[in-house]
């Protein structure tokens, strides 16, 4: 060990370069593995160009009273993707889908994430009534059709984007609070906890302290795997035609293909890209929750020093 | 006499990540046929890595040199077959941990008749069921187990009963020797010497060879002729049981000996092993008297179990701790003391009794529970699971000041380093548990409950879980601890010994009520309650060793 030279150091800088060194081994272990790496790599490219849209391409092509192509023309030099019902590049509209995608995966999650965490660890940590209450609450969502609940509150409230990722953060959150749930009670029934109410500590502390960064590794490898049913979750109401109308998505283009004859005409043009692109970012977020799971949860991890 | 077992050179070595570590080197031993051998060791010295090697059972990451002779015969060059023939015919093994090594979902008369069926007395012919069953009740019956107990599932049995089955196991196929590894370790004072006892009997009887591994001495000169002391891979001194006991040669057999003191040995009364001297008691120590800072009055808990019936764990217990002493909390496990310590912590709630601090009664909640938390610290019994993995030494020993908003946190944590005599304390601070000794580790604990200046400590088994070397250091700091800063405690343990090195008074505990309490010398030297002399009479260490029979 080098602590020895490093005696002077302030114990907060221990306690930071102690963390720097565990998030590198993280990072090791991580990109040991070959299909996460890859995903994640791909993803990186993804989101770069989701950001990039604006510069690099020209948005008045979505604009339907500006398009230039004849309706559902085929790939062409011109058009490699072909044009849809209004005569717009299918190639563009698939690019700039993946901003609304991504958007509203990654708030969706961030959302059900939330709430999963809170009334996990909230159910684990109170016991007794408190976890009676959460736990029924959580099954009533668990058994409840959640795309329906979804069409339901999309229904009631403004149609948009907003809509869309509350429908989907507070339908997909029960899974992960059972996660948390278990592995918070695991923790808790360590004896450091013990120790630490008898130093004194209330639940803030225990929680704060021992349960959040305890169940934290577990709850990011989970989170990207939400992120994917996110995105699958919004390009099915945005297909049914509960989402925004105006924005581009992948959803809403397909919806778009069904409605206007592309599919009986065999535009098949306007139904694979978008498909493959759902498929494509739900590979990449799984693959990299895979290995992010692989190498934080002490359960699938094969022996921890 | 041909020996049964011959351990000419004997090495094993692991490969590992890090290169080859070897775990036994150089071991040459010899047990003749019905004869005992203890061997005795810390953790990591080799010793159940040497027995397990008899069988050919250690993991494939093992490579073993030297000769293994049972009955003349090389167990290392054995093809497939015939060592399958060996195991459990002509050697068993009773394993560590009897709640382990038993099949949690299977009645433990099918585990006994497993051996019967793989190795049929008969050549080639398998047994009958109504054979088998005859066979499986006899050896329930020569165990002392009713054989109605072959029903039985493994989690329906006490500890000392799940013992008992898997010593049965090992008598199944009546093999030519035994090896025991820590058959006694989990079990309590009274039922290991039921055990050890039952084992002596048998193996006296049927004329079998036995070698068994303790880490307590004073266990293996209860039963065996001869002990071989084991360090760091190698056998330091093996010499007949007795005179090893009374005059060990070799320091680390010294320390081993010295580990578990005899209870009524003037020489180890406030002396347990360490190798700093012991500050000498402060001159002006008053007489234990007025106000207790700690004290319980008709104290009751109770829980329900699974089929609602209410389990008194503690009933009705009056105990104090005064000011500058040590108290030890005496009982068999399930007699309610780590319940009594939970309390007493305010960390369970009473059904009625009083639990009171320097006089006043101690609040359930809120600042008046958090100001006496300053006050009464706790330390656990296993120092691995009683630090956060994550968290560094400075962590762990800062969460308390931290909690309770003390200033200078830094200086609060070396000097309670430096008083738990973790030396230099700086060197410790960005330590992880995981790269710190058993030893180092509980006194991390230690010193996150001086951080507070504590006017008690509770101690829950401290030293259960640590090395026989360890064991007396971790005592002596306790010890220390009273004489100079005058830091009562009450210290809860199975161990007699203990409370024979350290404590100033025993109060002893059975089924949730204090039996007997008094001084460490009236308890202990004349006893007055049965139970408290059941408990000593089991101690192996006052035990006559079992005379060398068959010679």
């Amino acid at each position: 060990m080098t602590t020895t030279e490093n005696a002077a150091e302030s114990p907060r800088a221990i306690a930071w370069r102690r963390r720097r060194a565990s998030i590198a081994k993280t990072w090791h272990e991580f990109a040991s593995q070959k299909p996460g790496l890859i995903g994640l790599i791909c993803l990186g490219v993804t989101v770069l160009a989701a950001l990039l849209m604006p510069v690099l391409s020209d948005e008045s092509g979505l604009d339907v009273t500006k398009a230039t192509g004849g309706p559902l023309n085929p790939p062409s030099a011109q058009y490699w993707l072909g044009t849809d019902i209004d005569g717009r590049s299918v190639l563009l509209m698939t690019l700039w889908g993946t901003r609304v995608s991504l958007l509203v995966g990654f708030s969706a999650t961030l959302l059900s994430v939330l709430i999963g965490t809170l009334i996990g660890i909230t159910a684990a940590h109170f016991g007794g009534w408190v976890s009676a209450i959460l736990l029924r609450f959580t099954d009533f969502f668990l058994v409840l059709p959640s795309l329906v609940l979804a069409i339901a509150l999309s229904a009631v409230m403004r149609q948009g984007i907003g809509t869309i990722i509350v429908a989907i953060g507070v339908t997909a959150w029960p899974s992960t609070a059972r996660l948390v749930r278990a592995q918070t009670l695991t923790i808790e029934s360590r004896p450091y906890i013990e120790r630490a109410k008898a130093l004194g500590g209330g639940h803030l502390h225990i929680v704060g302290k021992h349960v959040l960064p305890g169940v934290m590794p577990l709850v990011l490898a989970n989170t990207t795997l939400v992120v994917g049913n996110s995105i699958i979750a919004d390009a099915t109401l945005s297909f049914l035609g509960v989402g925004d109308p105006n924005a581009v998505s992948w959803g809403a283009m397909l919806e778009t293909a069904l409605n206007n004859g592309a599919v009986s005409k065999g535009a098949w043009w306007n139904l694979l890209p978008p498909g493959i692109a759902i498929v494509l970012v739900v590979l990449f977020f799984t693959l990299v929750g895979r290995g992010l799971e692989t190498v934080l949860n002490p359960r699938l991890k094969g022996q921890r020093s | 006499m041909n020996p049964l077992l011959e351990l000419k050179n004997l090495g094993v070595s692991y490969r590992t990540g890090g290169g080859e570590v070897t775990a036994v080197r150089g071991v040459d031993l010899r047990l003749d046929p019905g004869g005992t051998l203890g061997v005795a060791g810390e953790s990591g010295s080799g010793k159940s890595t040497m027995a397990m090697s008899v069988l050919r059972l250690l993991p494939r990451s093992a490579r073993v040199t030297g000769e293994i002779l049972l009955d003349g015969e090389d167990v290392t060059t054995m093809r497939w077959g015939r060592l399958r023939a060996v195991r459990w015919a002509e050697a068993s093994v009773v394993f560590q941990g009897a709640m382990h090594a038993l099949n949690p979902v299977r009645r433990v008369g099918e585990q006994i008749a497993e051996p019967l069926r793989l190795h049929p007395p008969e050549k080639g012919k398998a047994p009958t069921d109504a054979e088998v069953d005859a066979k499986v009740a006899e050896l329930l019956a020569q165990v002392d187990l009713p054989p109605s107990r072959a029903g039985a599932y493994p989690h329906e049995l006490s500890g000392g009963q799940k013992q008992r089955v898997m010593i049965a196991m090992a008598l199944a196929c009546s093999p030519r020797l035994i090896i025991a590894d820590e058959p006694t370790t989990a079990l309590d004072v009274i039922v290991q010497a039921q055990v050890l006892a039952l084992l002596s009997r048998l193996v006296a009887e049927q004329d079998i060879g036995l070698i068994m591994i303790s880490h307590d001495l004073s266990v293996l000169a209860a039963t065996c002729e001869r002990i071989a002391v084991m360090y760091d891979g190698e056998i330091v001194e093996e010499r007949p049981g007795a005179e090893l006991m009374s005059a060990p040669r070799h320091e680390h057999s010294r320390a081993l000996a010295a580990a578990f003191p005899t209870v009524g040995d003037p020489a180890s009364r406030f002396a347990p092993a360490t190798s700093t001297p012991l500050p000498p008691e402060p001159e002006n120590r008053e007489t234990p008297g007025g106000t207790p800072l700690l004290a319980a009055k008709d104290l009751r808990v109770s829980f329900r179990d699974r089929t609602g019936k209410r389990i008194h764990a503690v009933a009705g217990v009056d105990l104090a701790v005064h000011r500058d002493e040590i108290v030890a909390l005496v009982g068999q496990s399930g007699s309610g003391k780590t319940t009594l310590a939970r309390t007493l912590l305010g960390l369970q709630r009473p059904d009625s009794g009083q639990v009171s601090y320097d006089g006043d009664p101690v609040p359930s909640g809120g600042q008046g529970l958090r100001a006496y938390r300053r006050q009464v610290q706790l330390v656990l019994q296993d120092p691995a699971s009683a630090l956060n993995p994550a968290h560094t030494v400075y962590e762990a020993v800062a969460e308390g000041p931290r909690i309770h908003g003390l200033a200078d946190e830094r200086a609060t944590v070396l000097k309670a380093l430096e008083a738990a005599e973790l030396r230099p304390p700086e060197k410790f601070l960005g330590r992880l548990p995981h790269e710190l000794s058993g030893g180092q580790r509980q006194r991390v604990v230690i010193a996150g409950a001086l951080a507070l200046a504590p006017s008690v400590l509770v101690a829950d088994e401290p030293v259960a879980s640590l090395d026989a070397s360890v064991r007396g250091e971790v005592l002596a700091l306790l010890l220390r601890l009273r004489r100079r800063l005058g830091l009562a405690a009450l210290v809860i343990t199975h161990d007699l010994g203990l409370a024979w090195n350290i404590a100033d008074r025993v109060a002893v505990m059975y089924r949730g009520e204090l039996v007997e309490t008094g001084t460490v010398e009236q308890v202990l030297l004349d006893p007055h309650h049965d139970y408290t002399k059941s408990l000593l009479a089991a101690l192996p260490g006052g035990t006559a060793p079992r005379t060398a029979a068959g010679k």
